[in-house]
């Protein structure tokens, strides 16, 4: 921080849920990046992605880990609650995965001529639709799956792939809302046959052998985008300099986790009070499908950094807000680009930390890598979706 | 739904209201208040299992609950199947009045509205829900002194019983014993019976 632009505000709190990507506040916190800045951040942790919603509206938390959909639809008032939003970072790629009960697990494998679908998104649709009918016949309820929240991430990705897999979402199968951290316990009781959640949850859920992984992020859609840095446009507008002081903070946190995912891992599980084994296998991306199986390396399982993974992509917020039209939750007659470009900053992204030779301001980022690749010297994760061909 | 109808062509019916609360003690006071200031409530859940299937049975106007609720998701979820549920709901009918969600968030109340009642309804009902959500807060720092004078109390009684147990003590010479090391010691009666508890055990372990 130089004379020059001095910080508007510098006590500050910020809101997060106990996920793995909520990393980049927690290390920021713990390495003393915040402190650098000059700020001093008091870090809250919420049971709910509304009370994050709600906090940040009134100000009772100047800031929070923000699920990218969820602000979306708060800029746009779905729901009741509207106020301008913006997002001028993002949190990291990937972190989820869709776990499913021992008993579907077998019921997919039958499906699947006795060959386990999982970590094939294709195969596990195939097997998942051949399921669903062959239940619709013998009079039997249709399978519940849970995500955490309906404008999220893992509400859209997972309604996309059961389109794209023949499976009607709101037809023949019942998707409903629970917090992460009660995924397990639903699923153990049978509440549920299958959930979308972040990190630690599914890996909680394959150590206890209650579940077993179908599906992780990166085998449905490479570089998933997920959660954001949430601000008001207002707080934004009166705090720029505080803002930019944000930006620097969380980059240096989120570089620092990519190459510290044990350490990273210990300070997780003391925060959310998980055991340090649940949380390694995304951070470290050796990754247990099933119980009892060897693991398998997932590098991009939960990306912080690298593969500009913190820049706000309007490619990503378009995506969010083109499959909300799709399910009538948005009108059909919104400017997506114009909406994402008053909430994704990644001029502010940019501007803070003084790398536009890095990128462009308007580069654009395709979707459809399905190899590793380079942009502007930058090597790149794959960006596409498996299932769509 | 009959009932219901027969009760709108009086003109206005009550507001149908469903309590979630996992603090007893609260939603029966918010139960009272409601019913006071005319309001109908038709349910008072604990918890949100089975939510989704309680509200169609209920058909709820509004849903207040806890903002501390890990359950809000579930419900915030209810307004995107608006083509499924009967009764979709909208958090906060009245979304340009931000004091009012101010002020309910600092008292820790939410509430879900179903779209078309009557704004100036709403506030009254949230008015009535942060009064009392209020009023027990304050109520609730009361409710854990008493709390921690009954631990208080079981401590002094499990210490008592140990000196009478392990040194044939008299009822009364235990809890004079145990007075007169707190007085020795310029220590609280809870701390020399926590110091007993841990020496007793200790010494029997």
């Amino acid at each position: 921080m130089t004379d020059s632009d001095p910080l508007e505000k510098s006590s500050l709190i910020l809101g997060y849920m106990p996920l793995s990507d909520s990393l980049p506040l927690l290390v920021a916190d713990a390495q003393g990046y915040f402190a650098a800045e000059g700020l001093n951040v008091e870090l809250q942790q919420e049971v709910s992605w509304a009370n994050i919603r709600d906090k940040v509206l009134v100000g009772h938390l100047d800031g929070a880990q923000m699920l990218a959909p969820m602000l979306l639809a708060t800029h746009l008032g779905l729901g009741g609650l509207k106020k301008a939003m913006m997002a001028p970072f993002a949190f990291g790629l990937n972190g989820n995965a869709f776990t499913i009960s021992r008993s579907l697990g077998q019921q997919l494998e039958e499906q699947a001529s006795g060959q386990s679908p999982s970590g094939d998104a294709i195969a596990s649709g195939k097997a998942l639709k051949k399921l669903v009918q062959s239940r619709r016949s013998r009079g039997e309820s249709p399978l519940i799956f849970a995500t955490v929240y309906p404008y999220s991430i893992h509400n859209l990705l997972l309604r996309d792939w059961l389109a794209a897999s023949g499976v009607d979402p709101d037809q023949d199968v019942i998707l409903v809302v629970l917090p992460p951290s009660q995924m397990v316990d639903h699923l153990s009781l049978s509440h549920i046959d299958g959930f979308c959640a972040g990190a630690p949850w599914n890996s909680v859920a394959i150590q206890q052998e209650v579940g077993e992984c179908l599906l992780t992020g990166p085998d449905l859609w490479h570089s998933a985008p997920d959660k954001v840095l949430g601000l008001t446009q207002e707080w934004a507008n009166t705090h720029p300099n505080t803002t930019q002081a944000l930006i620097r903070a969380l980059d240096k946190a989120t570089l620092w986790l990519d190459d510290h995912r044990e350490a990273a891992g210990a300070l997780l599980a003391d925060a959310i009070q998980i055991p340090v084994a649940a949380a390694l296998p995304a951070l470290v991306g050796e990754f247990v499908y099933r119980p009892g199986e060897s693991q398998q390396q997932q590098p991009d399982m939960l990306v912080f950094h690298r593969s500009l993974a913190n820049y706000p992509w309007q490619e990503h917020g378009v995506w969010f807000l083109q499959q909300m039209q799709r399910w009538g939750w948005v009108s059909s007659a919104l400017d997506c680009e114009e909406t994402i470009r008053e909430c994704y900053r990644s001029d502010l992204y940019q501007q803070a930390l003084q790398r536009p030779a890095l990128v462009a301001e308007g580069t654009r980022l395709a979707l459809d890598h399905r190899d590793p690749w380079q942009l502007d010297g930058v090597a790149m994760a794959p960006t596409a979706f498996s299932y769509h061909r | 739904m009959a009932h219901r109808e027969s009760r709108a062509k009086q003109g206005s019916p009550p507001p149908r209201i469903m309590v979630v609360d996992d603090q007893a003690p609260r939603a029966a006071i918010l139960q009272q208040a409601l019913s006071d200031a005319g309001c109908e409530v038709v349910a008072c859940l604990a918890s949100a299992q089975g939510l989704m299937k309680k509200v169609m049975e209920h058909q709820p106007d509004v849903i207040i609950i806890d903002i501390e609720s890990p359950d809000r998701d579930m419900l915030e979820h209810m307004t995107v199947l608006n083509q499924h549920n009967p009764k979709p709901v909208i958090m906060f009918s009245d979304e340009d009045d931000p004091a009012t969600i101010e002020k309910a968030v600092r008292a820790g109340v939410s509430a879900y509205v179903v779209d078309g009642l009557n704004p100036a309804r709403v506030k009254s009902i949230m008015d009535v829900a942060v009064a009392r959500f209020r009023e027990f807060q304050a109520l609730r720092g009361e409710l854990e002194k008493t709390k921690n004078q009954l631990a208080d109390r079981r401590l002094l009684d499990e210490a008592k019983a140990l000196l009478m147990k392990q040194k044939n003590m008299s009822e009364e010479e235990a809890y004079h014993a145990m007075r007169k090391m707190a007085m020795d010691r310029g220590q609280r009666m809870v701390d020399v019976a926590k110091n007993i508890i841990s020496v007793m055990n200790l010494l029997n372990g």
